[in-house]
């Protein structure tokens, strides 16, 4: 594969959480940052705060983080399989930057599933944190500047917090086009002139990352492996996990990821 | 239009409003809760009405009130949401009225769990409550096709004037994909029709009800609704054939999404030059009896893989009037079975067969 020019980006701030509309691919992106930030040789942990939605959510992928040296943190058990508001009591820690250690919440989808940071808003005050909203243009509700303004305000009303980037995650899975990742980006741009908030970087699957047109973009690139599969596409070669239950995929299953 | 990204709980409530839907009565429950969480936002929009009713049996019961003065109107909900409306499905059928119910079903029976499932398809299509009724049953095996499927279901049952099925599982409802909204023709307003109660000043009064206390006139009502579905299961019976052209020892029957991940293990097994058939019913009532037979035909047995515990077998029987074995495989409660399950099941019935 040949290399283009852009940017990738790379974590800086201890805590970053992901925030955004339904389906707008926060664990996907909180995923491949953690996996991608383990590579680079830093301590990575990976909360796993949807409690709104029981599918598609991020411990689906906790195996193969785990694999990557990425620590993962979920409800224990069975728990993890429920639609129950649980937050485990390791997440308060993760509020409190550590020295070479860096933290990815990944939240709910909407407002709703960002009314679960507004119980850290007191306990982050003055600590250094990004809130990033992600923005898709293809999803209905954040396909306009004034969905994706509205979005940003519910978000940070529930959440109690600001939202400090804006993650270009413009794409239709399999469909997805250059066209439609700059269509998004065209979007970020208008909202991030609108809002004063910058865009903190842009995505693109596989290998639309080395489309030469994102090189030439005033952003970060962070390329994406698809992590959440459906279960009609063919497996790839198990792993050799033999803790079956954790390993189980209630919702898709998981491919391996950056395989050396 | 261009293509949008969507899960399929949120497809189900634009292509309702596509349809010409902008009523929806229901309440939420893992895995649907997308649909009245979508449509609360939307229906504002277009000049709709979105109510969160008090429970399941109150929606049932607010969409025969709905449909019952000619609003094209939509519930859906999840498997136990489901059985709570029981009662008030029979009264529908029982008034003819034109709805469209969704059921995202999850794993049972009871509270069950959250996890996708395909184990109400007897009740979709046997026994969803008292009485002689029928419902005309639709199972889409992706989001574009839960769309044309939605849409389909409000066209059926104002053809019909009866309640129409959309069962899809909890994946179908939670997973994104990319679809088209189709241009819609949607027919004049219900409120138009003959039956509709929309006052009546100047002309004689109507009545949309189920009761009828006269047992010949109760008699009646049973066999012009039975009269009605022979119709419907002579005109509208819909199904998908995978892989059925050419020799084939074994034939799958699948539903659902389901059917998708035994294509996969279809292509799978073609690659090693295994030729496998396909059926796939997407009406799964009115059964499409007389197609499945003759994809069974060329077949020397038969593969019957669900996500419950073997529910649409005796469809399959039925179907090959017993002429042929039929080998089951399933999983229940929230575990899909993947491609590889599939394909060493189907190398099992292979093995039957003496290949």
């Amino acid at each position: 594969m040949t290399q283009s020019n852009a940017a990738i980006y790379e974590l800086s701030t201890p805590l970053t959480m992901v925030v955004g509309s339904y389906g707008s691919g926060k664990t996907e992106i909180s995923v491949n940052l953690a996996v991608a930030t383990r590579m680079r040789g830093c301590r990575v942990s990976v909360a796993d705060l949807d409690i709104v939605n029981p599918y598609f959510r991020c411990r689906e992928a906790q195996v193969l983080m785990r694999e990557h040296g990425v620590r993962v943190v979920i409800p224990p058990g069975a728990q993890q399989f429920a639609d129950l508001p649980i937050v485990v009591p390791e997440i308060k820690g993760m509020l409190e930057p550590q020295e070479g250690v860096f933290s990815i919440f990944d939240v709910g989808g909407d407002e709703v599933g960002a009314r679960l940071l507004s119980s850290f808003s007191e306990p982050l005050k003055g600590r250094p944190y990004r809130l990033l909203q992600v923005i898709n243009s293809r999803r209905p509700f954040t396909s306009t500047l004034e969905g994706c303004i509205r979005m940003k305000e519910g978000l940070e009303e529930s959440s109690r917090l600001k939202v400090g980037g804006f993650i270009v995650n413009s794409h239709l899975i399999t469909d997805t086009t250059i066209e439609v990742v700059l269509e998004g980006f065209e979007l970020a741009q208008k909202l991030s002139e609108e809002t004063g908030v910058p865009i903190e970087f842009v995505t693109a699957m596989g290998e639309l990352a080395q489309a030469p047109e994102l090189a030439a973009l005033p952003a970060p690139i962070l390329p994406l492996r698809r992590v959440m599969l459906p279960p009609w596409l063919k497996d790839e070669p198990k792993d050799d996990s033999s803790d079956e239950k954790s390993n189980r995929m209630p919702a898709g299953r998981v491919k391996p990821l950056f395989v050396p | 239009m261009a293509k949008v990204l969507m899960k399929g709980n949120e497809a189900i409530g634009e292509a309702a409003i596509r349809a010409g839907c902008i009523h929806f009565f229901g309440y939420p429950i893992t895995p649907q809760s997308e649909v009245p969480e979508y449509l609360a936002k939307r229906l504002p929009e277009v000049g709709g009405v979105f109510v969160q009713a008090e429970s399941e049996v109150a929606a049932s019961n607010m969409i025969y009130g709905a449909a019952g003065v000619g609003m094209r109107v939509l519930t859906t909900s999840s498997s136990p949401g489901i059985s709570l409306m029981a009662e008030g499905v029979s009264y529908l059928a029982g008034a003819e009225l034109p709805v469209v119910i969704v059921n995202i079903m999850r794993g049972g029976p009871g509270l069950g769990g959250i996890l996708p499932s395909q184990g109400d398809y007897l009740q979709a299509t046997k026994g969803m409550a008292h009485g002689d009724f029928d419902l005309i049953v639709l199972a889409p095996s992706s989001v574009q096709e839960a769309v044309d499927l939605t849409i389909r279901a409000f066209q059926l049952a104002e053809k019909y004037r009866n309640p129409v099925m959309v069962v899809g599982d909890g994946m179908i409802g939670q997973m994104m994909e990319p679809v088209d909204f189709p241009e819609v023709e949607v027919g004049p307003p219900l409120a138009a029709d003959d039956w509709a109660l929309t006052g009546c000043e100047g002309r004689s009064p109507r009545d949309v009800n189920s009761l009828f206390l006269d047992a010949n006139d109760l008699h009646n009502h049973n066999v012009k609704l039975k009269d009605k579905f022979a119709v419907i299961t002579e005109n509208e019976q819909e199904w998908e054939l995978y892989s059925c052209e050419g020799e084939y020892d074994v034939l799958v029957t699948s539903f659902g999404m389901m059917a998708r991940i035994c294509k996969t293990a279809i292509d799978v097994l073609a690659e090693e030059g295994i030729k496998v058939g396909l059926f796939r019913p997407i009406t799964i009532k009115p059964y499409p009896y007389d197609a499945c037979r003759e994809a069974a035909q060329k077949a020397k047995r038969l593969l019957c893989v669900e996500m419950n515990m073997g529910q649409m077998i005796q469809d399959v029987q039925l179907a090959t009037r017993g002429a042929k074995e039929i080998d089951f495989f399933g999983k229940a409660g929230g575990v899909i079975p993947s491609v590889e399950d599939v394909i060493q099941s189907v190398r099992e019935t292979l093995a039957k067969t003496g290949k």
